[in-house]
């Protein structure tokens, strides 16, 4: 398995077994390889956009999962997960593959969003899901989309 | 990437930024999104959709605008 694999794989294994991000030095515990080793990884993986890192470095998304506390919780099976957007909370029971409970808000009016998540997608839900930057256009400013 | 309780509230929030009301996505849609975009995120073989898979994704959701293009910079 060649290393930029192994890093992928033991990011998203750290955001799903403790809902948080792993610092580098911490896949590099995992793996038992470098600091350096795992930096690089994580560069060419932005690259590949499956990670987006901050101006450190380390991890900041590993879409779905966000790394700092956002408004979009997901809670499955008694932890809950921050997602980046939207889009991500789904992504989230969908990555993991369990039923879920997403719990966000109208970003206009604050009312609350509660819902429910099953094996086959959400309950029948008339809230809308709206993205003001064009699909080009995503990854210039990501934190933004 | 946001939820809204209605379009009106859509249309609410863009008119108080000056930014246009881009295309509306149903939950259904959103689900369809996320699991072409991360239901194998986990597995060992897993990659984003490619610009071209991404259009045949968007266009089998019903999301076919312009806006949708993942070459097209409107």
């Amino acid at each position: 398995m060649d290393i930029d694999l192994e890093v992928k794989l033991a990011v998203y294994g750290y955001f799903v077994e403790t809902s948080a991000r792993p610092a580098s030095d911490e896949v590099a515990r995992r793996l038992g390889v470098s600091v350096g080793t795992v930096r690089d990884a994580f560069a060419r993986l932005r690259a590949q956009r499956l990670l987006f890192l901050e101006e450190d470095g380390e991890i900041r998304m590993a879409p779905p999962f966000s790394g700092i506390p956002t408004q979009h919780v997901v809670d499955v099976g008694g932890r809950s997960y921050f997602a980046n957007c939207a889009w991500d909370a789904l992504g989230i029971p969908a990555a993991l593959r369990k039923e879920a409970a997403v719990l966000s808000r109208c970003e206009q009016s604050g009312v609350p969003l509660r819902l429910a998540v099953g094996l086959e997608g959400p309950e029948p839900s008339d809230w809308l899901f709206h993205c003001a930057v064009p699909a080009a256009r995503w990854w210039d400013d990501l934190v933004f989309t | 990437m946001l939820f809204f309780r209605s379009e009106e509230r859509v249309r609410e929030w863009c008119e108080a930024r000056g930014w246009p009301v881009r295309p509306l996505v149903r939950m259904n849609q959103l689900w369809g999104l996320a699991t072409a975009w991360y239901a194998t995120r986990l597995q060992p073989d897993s990659r984003r959709p490619r610009p071209a898979e991404m259009r045949g994704i968007f266009a089998g959701l019903g999301l076919d605008d312009d806006f949708w293009s993942p070459e097209k910079n409107l």
